[in-house]
């Protein structure tokens, strides 16, 4: 190694040092590699739009918005049912203080969410790695997923239960 | 090469007067196009590959963006026919079903876009959360969606409201009636949202300012800043690399 500098395409070479390059090594998995937004995620998003909008058209065609009797507030109708969001609260509220179900219940549900990213501070990503955010969401959301299709599907007049197949009494 | 058809209008002083610059061709031009462009803005340049697929995201942001604008198109024509008084409104409904070109068409559109942004965005929100993209450094933004799911269900609620057919009355019956349980100002909450002590014409017309022009401003504001972090959180990801 300790020749006279040697002069390569017009350079003095002065030195060689073995090992790896110290820069311009690639680290990156491909999956992480940029890609231009502008075409790659922009195609994907206009067929995802389009699809979901043919998908709208498609079922208006089909279905007629439901439109009742004009309103009377003289005449409740039985049952009377929230809308299908709310209807998981409503069939709650058959079963605990309305004050619980109606107020409490709703408002620890919406901080819990807000303050969830800040309770959860286990920085893992993968659903294995944590296991207690995993479940603790899950249970809620099929607890909520089990109360709104009793409500929706299940509950007749009186809010007593009702088999679907009995009597229908879901209203979008 | 012979210019192609649309490299000759490009020349034309017309054309030189819509297209403002020449064409971007090196990855450094195309970045730098993307980002002056007007309605690029709110995306990144550059994403990572991951992200691209059906599996990452199911397109569930992008859905519900999608039927929010279908929800504005077809909200803007049923505003044309509608007058939000006990008096007018359910035979607006009716006029439009059975007298207005495509109104009942237009009516269903609105209404299952509304019943399936809801479902969207839930499932949206069920997404993030198993993917774990509400940690750092986007916890803020995930503050801001559950804003956006509480601003739409107040949407869709107020919405309900509006044909004043039995099944909207009694809906938004049942939903406000338990505004009066709010501990110490029940009372007060449940007259500020009715207007009076059940629902009423007073009810009808709030129900109505909120839905097609209070809430719409607020939601529009909320998503253009959920777009603006995602852009923004985006290229602090540890998992990325910052590049642009």
């Amino acid at each position: 190694m300790s020749e006279e500098p040697r002069i390569v395409d017009g350079s003095r070479v002065l030195g060689v040092v073995p090992g790896k390059p110290a820069v311009g090594e690639e680290k990156i998995p491909a999956r992480q590699k940029l890609v231009f937004v502008w075409p790659h995620l922009l195609v994907r998003h206009a067929v995802a739009s389009l699809a979901v909008l043919l998908f709208v058209l498609a079922v208006s065609l089909v279905f007629n918005a439901p439109l009742r009797e004009i309103a009377n507030p003289m005449s409740t109708p039985n049952p009377e049912k929230a809308p299908w969001y709310f209807v998981g609260l409503q069939e709650l509220l058959s079963h605990l203080h309305p004050m619980i179900a109606g107020v409490l219940l709703p408002g620890m549900i919406v901080l819990g969410l807000v303050a969830l990213p800040y309770i959860d501070r286990n920085p893992r990503k993968k659903a294995r790695y944590r296991k207690v955010a995993v479940w603790t969401f899950t249970l809620f959301l099929v607890a909520w997923l089990v109360a709104t299709i009793i409500g929706f599907a299940f509950r007749g007049p009186d809010w007593t239960w009702v088999w679907p197949w009995n009597g229908w009494y879901g209203e979008l | 090469m012979k210019p192609t058809v649309t490299e000759r209008v490009k020349e034309t002083a017309v054309g030189r007067s819509i297209f403002r610059v020449p064409d971007r061709e090196t990855p450094r031009e195309r970045a730098e196009g993307h980002w002056a462009n007007f309605f690029l803005h709110l995306y990144p340049v550059k994403i990572r590959r991951e992200e691209l697929g059906f599996r990452y995201s199911w397109y569930l942001g992008v859905i519900s963006l999608t039927l929010f604008v279908s929800l504005i198109v077809s909200g803007v024509y049923l505003m044309f026919f509608y007058v939000p008084s006990p008096t007018t409104a359910y035979g607006n409904i009716q006029f439009l079903q059975t007298s207005v070109p495509f109104g009942q068409f237009i009516r269903n559109v609105h209404r299952w876009s509304a019943h399936l942004m809801v479902v969207a965005v839930m499932a949206h929100m069920a997404k993030v959360f198993y993917r774990g993209a509400y940690k750092p450094p986007r916890e803020f933004n995930w503050v801001i969606g559950v804003v956006l799911l509480v601003l739409t269900l107040l949407m869709s609620f107020t919405g309900y409201l509006l044909p004043w057919d039995q099944l909207a009355y009694w809906a938004i019956t049942v939903g406000t009636s338990l505004a009066a349980y709010v501990p110490f100002v029940g009372k007060q909450v449940s007259q500020l949202l009715l207007g009076g002590p059940q629902v009423s014409s007073a009810t009808l017309l709030r129900f109505y300012v909120l839905h097609v022009a209070m809430l719409p401003v607020i939601l529009v504001m909320a998503i253009v800043i959920h777009l603006w972090r995602w852009r923004k959180d985006g290229t602090l990801d540890p998992g990325g690399e910052l590049d642009v």
